[in-house]
C-alpha cells in the first residue's frame, strides 16, 4: 500500500458541522480532511425544514439556546447572505394557545435580546392571507429559511482555500490506535470499493446522530439518542413569511417557505437506529391537523411529499431518564473522549441544530486548538464566505430577473418550476464534469420544484450523454458506434449511471409520496407510473439480474433532493 | 331543458368510443368533460393486451379473459370486433395503423432511451416494431427541442439488455438536425414543431436537412431505420409522413413523447372528428355539479362551467371519467374511494395494501386494480351483483380488476367497454325516455 497521507485533523461527517469544523480548522491552519460516508448534506443537513431560527421558539423554555440562535442568525445573515431567505418570521396566537404563554411571550423574546414586534392581526392577514383569520395575536421576528447544501458548499470553499480537504463516499470502517491515541484511520470508497489509509493528529466526529456508531469504531461507548422529525412539502408557498405557533413547540406547528414550495414540520420521536425508520400516514395525519390550525385550507393544497431527518439529540448520563424527546436539550455539546473514555485526541460534537452550526463549530474547534496548542483565534463570525455579496440574500425571482437583465426572451428551461436553464447545466457540467444526475440536481436545484423532477430528470441525462458522446468542447459529431470500439463502452456504462439516476429519482419521489398518497397527488402519482411505466417503457431500463435496492422506510429522504 | 338520448362524460378513448358508437347507432349523444384526457398523455398506439410473458395481442387478451375479476372476463369476446370497427373509424379521418392481434409483440425505443412491447401502431410508427435483421438505427434529434436527447437515447439502446433477448438494431447511433427558422430557439415544444411540419413550404426545406444530416452520418454504412421524435405534423400528419418515407434514405418512425403527445392528439381529434359527423356533440370544460334521478334511472346531468350551471336531460348516461387517473375516483386521506359523478361503490384492496413498497413493482401496485364493479351490459353492481341503476353504464379505466399499466390493455377495454355499453341502448332508453329538445347545433 502507498505512504498513508497524514493530516492534522480527520473530521468525519459532511453535514453542515463537519464542514463548518474544516473551515475552522483551516482558517487556524490546521491542514484537515473532511469525509462522508455519502454525499454531503445527505445527513440531518438536507433533511431539514430550512428554518433559519429566531430564537423565539427557544425563548420561553430555554434562554441560553435562544440568545445563541438570534447570535447566529445574525452571524449568518452576515457571512452567508447567499444562503438565506429573510422571510421575516411570524409567531402567532390561535384560540388553542394558551393565554398565559402568549402574553409572557414578548418578555421571554426581550429577555433573549430577540426583536419581537407585535402587529396587527389584520396586518399579518393582508400579507399572508391564507393564515387562520381566528388567529388572536401576532408577533414578528428576524426568521429566515436556509439551504443547506449552498451553505456547505461555501463553507467547503473556505475550508479548500486554506489548504484543507473534503472527500465524498469515504465511509471510515477502522481507526488505528495507539495506546490512549488514535492515529490512523481506514476509508472505504463507496463507489469503488477500495480502501486507503490515512494518519492523523487528531478525530472530530460530526456525525450528528450518528456519532455512537463512529464512536463504537474507536472503542468508545456514545449513547446517542436520535429523534424522528417527519416534514410535509408542500406544492406552493402558501406564506412568504414563516409562520410559528405561539406555543410550547410541538408537533406541526411551523411552516416554512423553501424556494417554490413549503414544509410543515415536525414530530419528534426518538428511533433507535438514525437509518431505520418509517414515515406512517398516522403522523401524517396528525400533523395535518395541527397544520390546518395555522392554515385552514391546508387540506385542499397538493402535498407533494413527506420526509423525515433524524435529530442529533445526545442525553448526558446523569439525566438519560428524560422519557419524552422534546424536552432533551437541543444545545450542543462537545464531548471530550480524554476526559470520558481515556481517548486523548478524539472529540464529538452533538446535539445542537443547524442555525448554530458556525458556533458548534467554533466551540469544538477551540477544544481541538486547546489540546494542540494551538493558539490561532476563530474568525469564522468575521470571515464572509466565498462567492457571496455581502447584504445579498437570497430572492425567489432571482433567476428570472437575471435572465430579464440580460435581455430576457426564450431562456431555454430545462427545468421550469426552478428555472434552470440549458446555459447553466452546460455550465455546471463543464465545470464538475464528469458528474451525476443528483449533482447537478444539488448544483443547479433542478427537480426540486412541484413537478419534483417529473419532466427535466430525463433531460439531465439528456444534457450529461451529450457531454459524454460530443467531447469537453460540446462540438464534434454524433455518438460514436455502439456495441465495438474504445467509445461504446464508456457510453453503455454511462447509460447505466443514467438508468439509475433515473429510475432511483422516481423511486425516491414515490417512497416519499407513499405515505400521503391522496387526492390530487395520488392522481399525480398515476400519471406519472401512467406516462414512465406506460408510455416510456420505464421497466426496459431497470437491469432485474441485480439485487433490487433496499426498500427499507430508511430511504425516505429529503422532500427538496 | 336540452336533452339527449345518451350524455357521456368523458372524452377519453372510452367515452369516445361510446359516443360514436352510440351516435352512429342513431342516438343523439352529448359528451360532456372536465378537461383533455388520457388520450394527450399516451403513445398514441392501440394497446389491446400485453401482459408480461405473451407473443401476441390475441394470447394476452384470452390471458387477462381467464384472470378472475378483470374486465376482459366480459369483454374479450368482443374486443376483435370492436377493434376493427375503431381501426374503421379512425382510417376513415385518415389516421391508420398497422399490425393486428396476432402480430408479435415486439421492443419499440421509447424517448426516455426505454423499450415497450407494441404491436398494433399507427403507420407512423409501424417500422419501430418489425423484427431488426442486421439493421442500424439513427436516433435523429432536433437542436433546441427538449423532450428528445438523441445522445441519451442512442447509448441506451446500444446496451442489448434493453432488447429483451430480441435482435435489436447491429447498432445505434445519434445525430441532431437545425430546422429551419428556429436557430436559438431552446423552448420549443412537440405540439409547436408539429404544428410548423404541417406547413408545406416549411417542411419540404426541414425533411431537406433531415435528409442531409443522416446521409452525412451514415455515409457508406447499410441499411437502416431512423427514429425522430413524435412531432411530424398534427393536422396534416399522413402527407408529411409519407413525404418523409419517400425522401429519406432510412425507414423513419416516430417516437412518442412524454405530454404534449403529439400521436395522442391526432388520435383524439380524428375520433372527435367522426362523432361530430356521425351526429355527436362535445363539450369540453364542463365539471359535473350533480346528476337527477328518477328512481332506479337518471334523468339530467347538471355541469358547471364558466360561472353558470347547465342541465341536459338524459336517457342514459355512460360514465368514462378516467378511474384515479383521469380523476373519477379521488381517494380522501382517510382511505376513502369517492366516484365523483354518482358516488358509485368503488371496488379496492384494504388502505393499508394500496401501494407496493417499490414504486416499480414488477406486479404493480393494487391500487391499479381499484374500480367500477359492472354486470355484462356494463352497469354499475351493488354489493349482490344486481345493477344500482338502469340506465348508466361505466367503460374504460373506471372498470375494476384491471392493471392496466403492466397488462397493457387500456385501449382495448376502452373500446370494448364502449362498444357494449352501447350495445343495448335501445333497452335501457326507451322512446321517449329522454325529455328535452335537441338543438341540432353541431360543433
Amino acid at each position: 500500500m502507498a505512504e498513508s497521507q497524514t493530516f492534522d485533523v480527520l473530521v468525519v461527517g459532511g453535514g453542515a458541522t463537519g464542514a463548518g469544523v474544516v473551515r475552522d480548522l483551516a482558517r487556524r491552519g490546521l491542514r484537515s480532511l473532511l469525509v462522508d460516508r455519502g454525499d454531503f448534506g445527505t445527513g440531518t443537513t438536507g433533511r431539514y425544514h430550512g428554518l433559519l431560527h429566531s430564537g423565539g421558539r427557544y425563548a420561553m423554555k430555554d434562554a441560553a439556546a435562544a440568545r445563541e440562535c438570534i447570535a447566529e442568525n445574525r452571524v449568518l445573515r452576515r457571512i452567508a447572505p447567499a444562503s438565506i431567505e429573510d422571510t421575516g418570521g411570524y409567531f402567532v396566537a390561535t384560540p388553542d394557545d394558551p393565554e398565559d404563554y402568549v402574553a409572557a411571550f414578548p418578555a421571554a423574546c426581550a429577555s433573549a435580546g430577540i426583536d419581537c414586534e407585535e402587529i396587527p392581526v389584520a396586518q399579518a392577514l393582508r400579507r399572508e392571507p391564507a393564515l387562520n383569520p381566528a388567529i388572536r395575536r401576532v408577533f414578528r421576528l428576524p426568521d429566515g429559511s436556509v439551504e443547506p447544501w449552498n451553505l456547505i458548499d461555501a463553507n467547503l470553499a473556505d475550508a479548500r482555500n486554506h489548504g484543507s480537504e473534503a472527500r465524498t463516499y469515504q465511509r471510515v470502517v477502522a481507526f488505528e490506535r495507539e495506546g490512549d491515541r488514535l492515529v490512523g484511520a481506514t476509508l472505504l470508497d463507496e463507489r469503488s470499493g477500495a480502501t486507503t489509509k490515512i494518519a492523523m493528529r487528531f478525530v472530530v466526529a460530526t456525525a450528528g446522530a450518528w456519532s455512537g456508531q463512529i464512536a463504537a469504531l474507536a472503542g468508545v461507548k456514545l449513547e446517542m439518542r436520535p429523534g424522528k422529525g417527519v416534514m410535509l412539502i408542500f406544492n406552493q408557498r402558501m406564506t412568504d413569511t414563516v409562520v410559528n405557533r405561539c406555543h410550547k413547540s410541538a408537533d406541526g406547528d411551523i411552516m416554512v417557505p423553501v424556494h417554490t414550495v413549503a414544509i410543515l414540520g415536525t414530530t419528534d420521536v426518538r428511533v433507535p437506529d438514525p437509518d431505520v425508520y418509517e414515515i406512517s400516514r398516522e403522523e401524517v395525519a396528525a400533523l395535518m391537523a395541527e397544520g390546518e390550525k395555522l392554515f385552514p385550507d391546508l387540506g385542499r393544497m397538493r402535498l407533494l411529499r413527506a420526509y423525515a431527518g433524524v435529530r442529533p439529540l445526545y442525553q448526558p448520563p446523569a439525566d438519560a431518564q428524560a422519557a419524552d424527546n422534546r424536552s432533551v436539550s437541543r444545545a450542543h455539546t462537545v464531548v471530550d473522549h480524554a476526559v470520558r473514555d481515556g481517548v486523548e485526541n478524539y472529540v464529538s460534537i452533538v446535539g445542537g441544530k443547524l442555525t448554530t452550526f458556525r458556533l458548534m463549530a467554533e466551540d469544538t474547534v477551540d477544544a481541538v486548538c486547546a489540546k494542540l496548542g494551538v493558539t490561532e483565534k476563530c474568525t469564522t463570525a468575521e470571515a464572509i464566505l466565498p462567492g457571496q455579496v455581502p447584504g445579498k440574500t437570497y430572492w425567489l425571482g432571482h433567476r428570472l430577473a437575471e435572465h430579464e437583465a440580460e435581455g430576457g426572451g426564450d431562456a431555454g428551461l430545462l427545468c421550469e418550476c426552478e428555472f434552470v436553464t440549458r446555459e447553466m447545466l452546460d455550465e455546471f457540467v463543464a465545470e464538475n464534469w464528469p458528474c451525476s444526475i443528483d449533482d447537478m440536481r444539488r448544483g443547479t436545484r433542478l427537480g426540486m420544484g412541484p413537478c419534483q423532477g417529473g419532466f427535466c430528470t430525463f433531460r439531465a441525462a439528456g444534457v450529461a450523454a451529450e457531454k459524454l458522446a460530443r467531447g469537453p468542447s460540446g462540438a464534434g459529431a454524433a455518438a460514436g458506434p455502439a456495441g465495438n470500439g474504445a467509445q461504446a463502452r464508456p457510453a453503455a456504462q454511462f447509460a447505466d449511471e443514467l438508468d439509475q439516476g433515473l429510475v432511483g429519482y422516481l423511486r425516491e419521489r414515490f417512497k416519499g409520496t407513499r405515505p400521503i398518497a391522496s387526492g390530487r397527488q395520488l392522481q399525480e402519482l398515476w400519471m406519472v407510473l401512467g406516462m414512465y411505466v406506460g408510455t416510456q417503457g420505464l421497466d426496459s431500463l431497470i437491469d432485474r439480474r441485480t439485487v433490487p435496492p433496499a426498500v427499507a422506510p430508511a430511504e425516505v429522504t429529503d422532500a427538496r433532493r | 331543458m336540452p336533452g339527449a338520448d345518451v350524455v357521456v362524460v368523458g372524452a377519453g378513448l372510452s367515452g369516445l368510443s361510446a359516443a360514436l358508437s352510440a351516435a352512429q347507432s342513431g342516438a343523439r349523444v352529448q359528451v360532456l368533460a372536465k378537461g383533455h384526457a388520457g388520450t394527450h398523455w399516451g403513445s398514441g398506439g392501440l394497446e389491446i393486451a400485453g401482459p408480461a410473458g405473451v407473443a401476441t395481442p390475441r394470447e394476452g387478451l384470452k390471458r387477462l379473459a381467464g384472470t378472475r375479476g378483470h374486465p376482459y372476463a366480459d369483454l374479450a369476446a368482443e374486443a376483435p370486433a370492436a377493434l376493427d370497427w375503431i381501426r374503421a373509424a379512425l382510417a376513415a379521418e385518415g389516421l391508420t395503423f398497422e399490425g393486428d392481434l396476432d402480430t408479435p409483440l415486439a421492443l419499440a425505443p421509447t424517448s426516455i432511451g426505454g423499450t415497450r412491447p407494441v404491436a398494433i401502431l399507427p403507420t407512423a410508427q409501424a417500422a419501430a416494431a418489425r423484427p431488426w435483421v442486421g439493421e442500424r438505427l439513427i436516433i435523429c434529434g432536433v437542436a433546441g427541442f427538449k423532450d428528445f436527447w438523441p445522445d441519451a437515447i442512442a447509448a441506451s439502446l446500444s446496451r442489448p439488455r434493453l432488447w429483451g433477448g430480441a435482435a435489436g438494431p447491429e447498432r445505434v447511433t445519434a445525430v441532431t438536425v437545425e430546422l429551419p427558422g428556429l436557430a436559438g430557439r431552446h423552448n420549443l415544444n412537440a405540439l409547436e414543431l408539429a404544428r410548423r411540419f404541417d406547413d408545406r413550404v416549411w417542411r419540404a426545406r426541414a425533411i431537406d436537412l433531415i435528409a442531409a444530416a443522416l446521409e452525412s452520418a451514415g455515409r457508406g454504412s447499410g441499411p437502416g431505420r431512423v427514429a425522430l421524435p413524435a412531432i411530424l405534423g398534427l393536422n396534416d400528419h399522413a402527407a408529411v409522413y409519407d413525404e418523409l418515407r419517400k425522401r429519406l434514405p432510412l425507414a423513419p418512425f416516430e417516437v412518442p413523447l412524454v405530454t404534449p403527445s403529439v400521436p395522442g392528439l391526432r388520435l383524439y381529434y380524428a375520433l372527435r372528428s367522426a362523432l361530430i359527423k356521425a351526429g355527436g356533440r362535445v363539450r369540453i370544460g364542463e365539471v359535473i355539479d350533480h346528476v337527477d334521478r328518477q328512481g332506479d334511472r337518471v334523468t339530467a346531468v347538471a355541469t358547471e362551467a364558466a360561472a353558470r350551471t347547465s342541465t341536459v336531460a338524459c336517457g342514459a348516461l355512460i360514465l368514462a371519467t378516467g378511474g384515479i387517473a383521469g380523476g373519477g375516483i379521488v381517494a380522501g386521506k382517510d382511505g376513502h374511494l369517492d366516484e365523483v359523478v354518482l358516488g358509485l361503490p368503488v371496488e379496492a384492496p384494504e388502505y393499508g395494501e394500496w401501494l407496493s413498497a417499490d414504486a416499480f413493482d414488477p406486479a404493480g401496485h393494487p391500487l391499479e386494480a381499484a374500480g367500477i364493479r359492472v354486470d355484462r351490459d356494463m352497469r354499475p353492481v351493488g354489493a349482490g351483483g344486481r345493477p344500482l341503476l338502469e340506465n348508466v353504464f361505466v367503460v374504460g379505466t373506471m372498470l375494476a380488476g384491471q392493471r392496466y399499466l403492466r397488462e397493457r390493455c387500456r385501449d382495448g377495454v376502452s373500446i370494448a367497454s364502449g362498444r357494449m355499453a352501447t350495445r343495448n341502448l335501445a333497452a335501457a332508453v326507451p322512446a321517449g325516455a329522454s325529455r328535452g329538445a335537441w338543438a341540432g347545433v353541431r360543433q
